[in-house]
């Protein structure tokens, strides 16, 4: 005795020939009622949020041990340039590229310097002036993928020779 | 002619009793692929910070969802809290003062509103892409000078 599986199978013709009608009448309702309703919880722009304090809030930049205020790295964002300084040395600048920043060597950079410091959590962003707000924010977003998770928002002065 | 093709299709698609039964296939497919689309950017948390219109963020790589807190806008030319404007750009940014007053007095007075609250005492900074730093810095030595001293600035993250 064949399987009525097999005889189903070995009947093609017969099947196709049938038209199977399915009703999607209730699948549709329950799309119409759906759809609205995502619509109205869906989040089409992820908003984001970017953390930072005053300088003096970072840390106290004081040593436990000793007293000595311990140095923070800072980045100095100047129309020209991008520097990064400990004190008053500066380690590295980097000038612009066709016209913008080179962010990802500031990144290199930043990660390079965070092994040799003490501070390896905290970082200053010093900005000049005239520094569009979007720059500040690529490169805090820098700041922050390099590991330092303490950011300070300060600004530049205009004249170096009164420090950074 | 165009009646009989029309006819002529309504006999096949509702068989023998001649009723109109639209083929629903594809349109169960277009639903389908929207479904899976709403689903993917479903947020159950929803938006807890609404950006103002009248500026364009910065983007930024940061994945940290905003918390309710304390809303500065700053829009290409003027500063915005809560829909009241409160300064013009124009007027306090070529004067050598860094303290903007009426945003001082408003910053106080939600400084007090926040230990009456459960909101942060933090305020939050929606500015202009285009917002030269000196704007920024002014609003935040003025909400310094009021008390908050932890800041955060919404941008536009990735996905």
């Amino acid at each position: 005795m064949t399987p009525s599986f097999i005889r189903t199978m070995r009947q093609p013709s017969e099947a196709s020939a049938e038209v199977i009608d399915v009703d999607v009448t209730p699948v549709m309702n329950m799309f119409i009622i759906l759809i609205p309703f995502l619509v109205s919880v869906a989040v089409f722009t992820h908003l984001a949020i970017l953390e930072f304090s005053l300088p003096p809030n970072v840390g106290t930049g004081l040593d436990d041990s000793a007293g000595k205020p311990r140095l923070k790295l800072t980045v100095v964002v100047t129309p020209e340039y991008l520097a990064i300084t400990r004190g008053e040395k500066m380690l590295d600048s980097l000038g612009r590229v066709d016209g913008r920043y080179d962010l990802p060597l500031l990144e290199e950079k930043l990660r390079a310097r965070r092994n040799s410091v003490q501070n390896r959590d905290e970082v200053v962003v010093a900005v000049r002036d005239r520094i569009k707000f979007e720059d500040v924010v690529a490169v805090m977003d820098r700041c922050r993928d390099a590991g330092f998770e303490k950011m300070g928002l300060s600004s530049a002065t205009e004249d170096p020779e009164g420090g950074m | 002619m165009f009646a009989a093709g029309v006819s002529r299709r309504m006999a096949h698609a509702g068989g023998e009793s001649g009723t109109f039964r639209p083929q629903l296939t594809s349109l169960v497919d277009v639903m389908t692929i929207l479904l899976v689309f709403l689903i993917k950017s479903f947020s159950v948390e929803g938006t807890l910070v609404t950006p103002s219109p009248d500026l364009e963020l910065p983007n930024s790589t940061s994945k940290k969802n905003p918390k309710p807190a304390c809303s500065v806008e700053i829009t290409r030319d003027a500063v915005v809290a809560e829909g009241n404007v409160l300064a013009k750009i124009s007027d306090f940014s070529a004067v050598d003062s860094m303290l903007i007053p009426v945003l001082y007095d408003w910053m106080r007075l939600q400084n007090l509103k926040c230990k009456d609250s459960l909101r942060l005492r933090e305020v939050l900074i929606q500015a202009d892409r285009a917002t030269e730093f000196n704007v920024i810095k002014r609003v935040m030595y003025t909400c310094s000078k009021a008390g908050f001293t932890d800041f955060s600035v919404l941008a536009l993250g990735a996905e």
